[in-house]
């Protein structure tokens, strides 16, 4: 049984290698990827040195793109499970191992950790606080993607996944790169595969900042509305077959 | 009585194109179509996306040369001056051209992505095979921290 762990990164030179070794000491077993999604700095230098494996798109093509890039080498190179985290420090490598066993243990095909679930024991928790704007498009997201999954998400923004290899072909194959995180789970569902959150803590971010400014938050999720609207009128595929 | 001058100010209030207009209009499609000839010679313009280009300057030339057609389009849009319903066609198409082309342009900006993708997993494959080849395992190096180039 393989896992593999991947790390969007965009000019996060600061705090990929701590990632890296984070992941290295918390899952020993799993090979670490970190896709430097045309970094400016030395992302990819680093990456290389903390000893992960560095797969580096030649410019920069949004997350969506290089958490693609993820499920792509997943699929391709044969892992049964893979993971993705945040390369700024924010997602503490502990809780991937508790969405992978989710999957692992078959009970999901993707499961997506949260960090405003009910359960999570401290809901919208001491470690984590999220500016006005932030929790506005939250809230906004999740009312809509409720509407359209019919499912309840509490975190639809969440960057930090795991999966099974049904969903490495759904995404490797289908994946906006505009609207990764969203459009992702409402395609999951309507593909018929089984999606779960899972509470997790998350920390503040340890370097570099959101892009999020109020007027291009108000944007995003004006965009995000869109994304889903038009979502819903999308032909199915085959897919969901393992 | 009433009905009949009414529809007598309505034909009279018809504005034609005059020929000095079609004649303009014939020359500049010729030139149009010309430039275009030019541009696939020099490699400037592929052939699959000169096709429509010509298809709009052939158009041009056929309003220029039977200006009933426009008339009756004009008619049938209930336009009374020719040269508005012209400018609406010409406004319709090249909306249509424009779309046409953001359509190409996002098949275009997936193929660049994947061709990117592409290219970043060959190059992780490379590197975990030489770290399967060379000196362990990329995987090993992470376990115990260290740095892999010393």
């Amino acid at each position: 049984m393989r896992t593999l762990v991947f790390i969007p990164a965009w000019n996060e030179e600061a705090s990929v290698a701590e990632v890296i070794a984070d992941v290295g000491k918390t899952l020993p077993a799993a090979d670490v990827l970190v896709v430097d999604d045309g970094s400016g700095d030395a992302t990819g230098a680093r990456a290389r040195e903390a000893g992960a494996l560095v797969a580096t798109l030649p410019f920069n093509q949004g997350l969506g793109a290089a958490l693609q890039t993820g499920y792509l080498y997943a699929l391709r190179e044969g892992y049964d499970f893979c993971a993705h985290l945040d390369a700024d420090g924010q997602h503490p490598p502990a809780e991937v191992v508790r969405l992978l066993a989710e999957v692992e243990s078959d009970r999901a095909d993707l499961v997506i950790g949260s960090r405003f679930h009910e359960g999570a024991g401290e809901a919208e928790s001491d470690d984590y606080r999220a500016t006005l704007s932030r929790r506005i498009g939250i809230s906004v997201f999740r009312f809509f993607l409720t509407l359209a999954t019919r499912q309840r998400f509490t975190d639809t923004t969440s960057g930090m996944r795991a999966a099974n290899r049904r969903v490495m072909q759904l995404f490797s194959e289908n994946y906006s790169p505009d609207f990764a995180e969203i459009e992702s789970l409402q395609l999951a569902v309507r593909e018929g595969l089984r999606v779960e959150e899972v509470p997790v803590r998350m920390l503040e971010r340890a370097g570099g900042s959101s892009f999020l400014t109020p007027v291009r938050s108000a944007f995003f999720i004006f965009k995000g509305v869109v994304v889903l609207l038009v979502g819903q009128f999308r032909p199915r595929h085959a897919g969901g077959e393992g | 009585m009433n009905f009949l001058s009414l529809a007598a100010t309505a034909d009279s209030a018809k504005v034609h194109l005059t020929s000095q207009t079609r004649i303009v209009a014939a020359v500049l499609a010729l030139l149009f179509m010309l430039l275009i000839l030019d541009l696939i010679r020099r490699d400037r313009l592929q052939e699959r996306y000169s096709v429509i280009w010509f298809v709009a300057g052939l158009g041009m030339l056929v309003g220029a040369a039977f200006p009933g057609i426009l008339e009756f389009v004009a008619d049938l849009m209930g336009v009374r001056d020719t040269n508005v319903a012209l400018f609406s066609i010409v406004l319709l198409l090249l909306l249509g051209l424009a779309l046409n082309f953001s359509v190409i342009m996002s098949r275009q900006a997936a193929q660049i992505t994947r061709l990117a993708q592409e290219r970043a997993i060959e190059q992780a494959r490379a590197q975990a095979a030489e770290g399967r080849n060379g000196n362990g395992a990329p995987t090993a190096d992470v376990r115990t921290g260290e740095h892999r180039r010393t």
